[in-house]
């Protein structure tokens, strides 16, 4: 029962919540908050509503958008099991967030922009995942992308924050400059942009496929997942007020490079998935490493996020390329971990945000420590998602990884050890995390007064550690029609691994753990890898210097050109060039009226009428 | 419909009469009203026009009127009034920006607010002219009567500079203008019929097109005359500074709509008379178009005055549109209209708000500013969001012109639109950096001073509305892009089917299914390179 008023609910009532707000509730935090939750309560329950009804039948409406000549922009829906999937996660995890968000915002003066931008961000969002074309789909991708901007540089007043905002949507833009190109690119070989269509076309027809193409649908990816190497604005972008993370930055707008791949699957060829796959790779354990360092709690998760996001998108590369040669696999263990890590990374950060609440805005997590006993909710609610994002044997986590390594192993046996030792790293930091924040005596007043937030905050993170906990294998946690669409396509190991591979996966992680239990132990205000290891900390600090080198070519190649373009338009196009210009030929006769005009336009004005008239005179003698 | 056409001309002129032969004695609100009676009307008759040739439109001249001039029978000129798919669109944009920037104008703090009102009531009489007309010397002729009137306000009621600027302006656009006569004139002369009239000089060209030799250099005379009233690079330098002295209304209309007047007349009359003579420019056209969007972009970069910083930004989208022209292609055309709605919506909307902004940090100074959404959270939203429409947030109409102008490169030469395409990343670099420059962060210390002296307070009604007209328009045209572009691919698809029976090189030129008008290689053959 997919009926069109719930699709135009879906569609239309974040946006009228965003209109609302922006038009008329600016100033009143409370009903604007109100008018959000409601919405996104709404859209969660037609959701629900829709998708338990549905009978995983392809559902494809359109209506003409646009047109010119041959460019046919239509308006259009298609639920098919991927976007089933995404629409649930991004509905539910919506909500939820919208909850916490209450009270989190409560003493915020720009409540009303807030949350006006999250109904912005819902009304996008729900536009990429149902979008039925690639040019609907570009649409959606840039208000995301705008949404985000908003919500990172929401605290107006820092420096830091405006800059992220900056930052975030250019490099988003420079992904979108080969994604753009892409599109076009397919429009002009295919005729259509629209996704049944074009698969109908390359399953015919497989020799139409381009490694260009599928390369340069994913610049987008690099941008709004954040690969490297165009990662550098997530981290950032933690500017952002911390359910902000949670949502966008990682639970759902990071995910939809992710989710935009598993959508076009078809159009990538062998391949582009080989660059693709050691993109992910590369990005996985670089930012697990990048993680180790840091001492922002929303840093460190941001890099986990980023981490995580590398292993969807080589574990999306080698299930596609895996269907390619005949395989059976597909894009499903990408796509189950994108679900798992959307609610165990979402927990993770609105458990943080409730830490940062609780501290008035403590950050830093080595001036944190004890907090165990003063916020019991939040901190075995943290411990669950930590649980689930490093994969301990039956947490959400570990079925979703256990896919991707299985898929590794059976088709790339490099980045099998490559993401195995990511799980290892993982463990690393996440226990250092833990230990830090959790255990040990506080370092600061605030930290020591800290207390445990309302029910209001503590029930979303509740409702998502269950999921966090569970949604491996617990199919009443979904809306009927989701979860097999999940669990019968994700890989699981081969019969010789069958014992091993968990083995194996259980050791790295105990491994990590008990590493980062060790040398984190004591709790002291200073990093125990810092003082031990000066020189190994200090270039892990670095990260290899992504954000020097960008800045160096910024300030030092790009601005300095700008700048010399400016003065030679200055000196030499206006000044000497096209004056010079005017004096000679074509242009005597500009020289010879600005001598006889000197400073005066009214004389002007005459010799241009005799001019004029002269033309006329000219024109009537000829005619 | 006509008669709402010739009242949209007349009745700011109407208004501009009696304000001026108005005693002085009567009371100055009375100036404003006759005024805005003079901006409104016009755009309420231009939407009902527009409403109705959505309806029953195909793209072609529709509610014809001949006004007799005496002319017609020595020199084939009488004032033909009509719109197509094209003008009625930009007729549109015309009425709106103009109320927009006469509202702007009645509550501004000008001196002689009398005469100002009344040079800017010709001027809107002028642009409503310029895209109800089809006969060839009256467009250039209400070209003329909105540029003069707009040399006068920018020497008596500029900014800083305003005597060089406004010099300099004024010989750059005569001087473009001489050109574009000239070769408007060459086209009647060239065609032998002794008609100014578009209609019939098209159906006479499409039988008799003008020998390709004169054709082209024809084509290229307009393209310069034309390419220096629309800023092509480099014939850029005027527009920076003249638009930074100009005063607010004045800059909306000049650069939100009396420029489009040569792009309006490449397209209107350009292309369709002289047809694949424009192949013999493209090359050139492009490679100063791509100076127009790279070299221009990265010079409004630098910029760190606001205005200066919107003009240079304004002369840089110029290049998409040129771009568009230079496919020679229904797509690209049809784009190009697209994109020149949306831009003189949204740069109107940008130097009125720019005002606004001035008016509170006393600098249009990027260095002095800072931390004024803390002040003015209302002007900061709707000068974000002014600034995201014109960096091309879809969303809002300037993503559609430029996704079509995108599209349309790519079928020709897909190298191009790599290049073409930096554009958006170096737009989305300025647009963001001086919204965060101005609104976030902290106040420098020169704005910290000027805030302890004066009130800082946030965009008033007064203020408001100019901009809240501008940008619903441009979000109507976003969200809904079928309303302006199904006018303008009617139009475009009746001058491409009337091109594809042109016979210029001696053969056959085929219209292929791509809309492009011949294949790129067999443009390259009819076109010898220069």
């Amino acid at each position: 029962m997919v009926s069109n008023a719930n699709i135009l609910i879906l569609f239309l009532l974040p946006l009228c919540s965003a209109g609302l707000i922006a038009l008329l509730l600016g100033k009143s935090g409370r009903i604007a908050a109100g008018v959000s939750i409601a919405s996104a309560a709404a859209c969660l329950i037609v959701a629900l509503r829709m998708l338990s009804h549905w009978d995983m039948e392809t559902v494809h409406r359109t209506v003409t958008w646009y047109s010119m000549g041959d460019l046919k922009v239509t308006l259009g829906f298609l639920l098919n099991p991927t976007a089933a999937v995404l629409l649930f996660v991004v509905t539910f995890v919506g909500f939820f967030i919208h909850l916490f968000a209450v009270e989190y915002s409560e003493h915020d003066d720009a409540r009303g922009r807030f949350f006006g931008g999250m109904s912005i961000f819902m009304f996008s969002m729900t536009g990429i995942v149902l979008s039925s074309n690639l040019i609907m789909m570009f649409v959606f991708w840039e208000l995301v992308g705008f949404s985000s901007y908003l919500l990172i540089g929401h605290y107006r007043e820092r420096e830091s924050a405006a800059n992220a905002a900056n930052k975030a949507f250019i490099v988003n833009r420079i992904g979108d400059f080969g994604f753009l190109i892409g599109i076009i690119a397919i429009w002009a070989k295919f005729g259509t942009t629209d996704l049944l269509a074009l698969e109908a076309m390359v399953s015919a027809d497989p020799s139409k496929l381009q490694t260009m193409i599928g390369l340069l649908l994913f610049c987008g990816v690099l941008g709004k997942s954040a690969q490297m190497p165009l990662h550098v604005w997530l981290p950032d972008a933690m500017e952002g007020p911390t359910p902000v993370s949670a949502l966008i930055h990682a639970a759902t707008m990071v995910a939809a490079g992710v989710f935009l791949m598993c959508r076009v699957f078809f159009l990538f060829s062998a391949d582009a998935l080989e660059w693709i796959m050691w993109v992910g790779v590369v990005t996985a354990i670089y930012s697990g490493i990048c993680a180790i360092t840091q001492k922002d709690i929303k840093k460190i998760l941001a890099y986990s996020t980023l981490s995580q996001l590398g292993y969807m998108v080589a574990a999306f590369a080698i299930g596609t390329a895996a269907a390619h040669a005949g395989h059976e696999y597909g894009v499903g263990a990408s796509l189950f971990h994108l679900t798992t890590h959307a609610f165990f990374k979402a927990l993770l950060f609105l458990a943080a945000g409730s830490i940062i609440h609780a501290t008035h805005h403590e950050q830093n997590i080595f001036r944190m420590g004890g907090l165990i006993s003063r916020m019991p909710w939040t901190s075995v609610c943290f411990s669950l998602g930590l649980l689930a994002l490093v994969g301990c044997p039956g947490f959400s986590g570990f079925w979703s990884k256990e896919g991707i390594l299985s898929l590794a192993w059976e088709h790339e046996r490099p980045v099998f050890y490559a993401l195995l030792a990511g799980v290892g790293i993982t463990a690393l930091y996440m226990a250092r995390l833990w230990v830090t924040v959790f255990l040990g005596n506080p370092k600061t007043e605030a930290v020591g007064h800290a207390k445990e937030n309302s029910w209001v905050m503590v029930l979303p993170l509740v409702v998502l550690a269950i999921y966090s906990v569970f949604a491996g294998w617990f199919t009443p946690l979904f809306p009927n029609s989701t979860l097999p669409i999940l669990v019968d396509s994700i890989p699981h190991a081969p019969e010789s691994m069958k014992v091993w591979l968990p083995i194996l996966s259980f050791g790295t992680m105990v491994v990590g753990l008990v590493l980062g239990g060790l040398i984190y132990k004591s709790g002291g205000e200073k990093d125990n890898l810092e003082t031990g290891l000066p020189f190994l900390y200090r270039f892990i600090q670095s990260k290899l210097w992504f954000d020097e080198i960008y800045l160096f070519y910024v300030q030092r190649i790009q601005q300095p050109i700008a700048r010399l373009l400016s003065h030679i338009d200055l000196l030499v196009i206006s000044g000497v060039g096209m004056r010079g210009i005017a004096g000679g030929g074509a242009g005597l006769m500009g020289q010879v009226l600005r001598l006889l005009t000197t400073g005066n336009v009214h004389h002007y004005v005459y010799w241009f009428a005799v001019g004029i008239l002269a033309c006329v005179a000219v024109v009537a003698g000829l005619s | 419909m006509s008669e709402l056409l010739i009242l949209s001309i007349t009745i700011p002129l109407g208004m501009a009469l009696l304000i001026a032969i108005l005693p002085r004695k009567m009371p100055e609100w009375a100036a404003k009203a006759l005024a805005l009676i003079g901006f409104a009307l016009p755009a309420l008759f231009s939407i009902r026009v527009f409403l109705a040739y959505f309806k029953e439109g195909d793209g072609g001249f529709l509610y014809q009127r001949v006004v007799p001039t005496g002319l017609d029978q020595s020199l084939g000129i009488a004032l033909r009034i009509g719109v197509n798919g094209i003008s009625v669109v930009l007729m549109l944009l015309a009425a709106i920006v103009g109320l927009a920037a006469g509202w702007a104008a009645i509550v501004s703090k000008a001196e002689r607010k009398r005469t100002y009102l009344v040079l800017l009531l010709i001027m809107v009489s002028g642009l409503l002219g310029i895209f109800s007309t089809y006969d060839i010397f009256y467009l250039y002729f209400f070209h003329e009567v909105a540029l003069i009137p707009s040399f006068i306000m920018i020497a008596i009621w500029g900014g800083p500079n305003r005597r060089p600027a406004a010099m300099e302006m004024t010989i750059y656009l005569t001087l473009g203008a001489m050109v574009s006569l000239a070769g408007l004139i060459g086209i009647y002369v060239g065609s032998g019929l002794g008609s100014f009239d578009l209609i019939s000089l098209s159906e006479h060209l499409a039988s008799n097109p003008i020998a390709t030799t004169l054709g082209q250099s024809l084509f290229g005379i307009l393209l310069f005359g034309l390419g220096i009233l629309v800023s092509l690079f480099p014939f850029h330098s005027w527009a920076p500074r003249g638009y930074t002295a100009a005063p607010t209304s004045v800059a909306m209309l000049h650069a939100g709509v009396l420029k489009k007047f040569g792009l309006y007349t490449l397209i209107q009359v350009g292309l369709p008379l002289l047809g694949s003579a424009a192949f013999r420019w493209t090359d050139t056209l492009t490679v100063l178009a791509l100076g127009n969007i790279i070299i221009i972009g990265l010079i409004t970069m630098a910029q760190r005055d606001l205005k200066q910083m919107i003009s240079y930004a304004s002369v840089m989208h110029m290049g998409y549109i040129f771009l568009g022209i230079a496919t020679v292609s229904m797509l690209g055309a049809g784009g190009a209209v697209f994109l020149m709605l949306a831009h003189g919506l949204s740069v109107a909307a940008l130097f009125h708000l720019a005002t606004a902004v001035q008016h509170r940090c006393r600098t249009f100074n990027l260095d002095e500013m800072g931390g004024l959404g803390k002040e003015a959270p209302v002007l900061c939203g709707l000068f974000m969001t002014a600034m995201l429409a014109s960096v091309g947030l879809p969303g809002f109409a300037n993503f559609w012109g430029e996704f079509t102008v995108f599209a349309s490169i790519w079928q020709w030469k897909p190298l191009i639109l790599v290049l073409a395409l930096t554009g958006i990343v170096i737009s989305a670099i300025y647009g963001l950096r001086a919204v965060s420059r101005t609104f976030f962060g902290q106040p420098t210390e020169a704005f910290r001073e000027i805030r302890t002296r004066h009130l800082v307070s946030d965009i008033g009604w007064a203020e408001r509305i100019p901009a809240v007209i501008l940008l619903i328009a441009l979000l109507v045209f976003g969200l809904i892009p079928h309303w302006a572009g199904n006018p303008v691919e009617k139009a475009v698809a009746g001058i491409w089917q009337k091109q594809s029976d042109l016979n210029i090189t001696g053969q056959r030129l085929d219209v292929r299914d791509a809309g492009s008008l011949i294949a790129p290689d067999e443009a390259n053959e009819s076109a010898p390179q220069p």
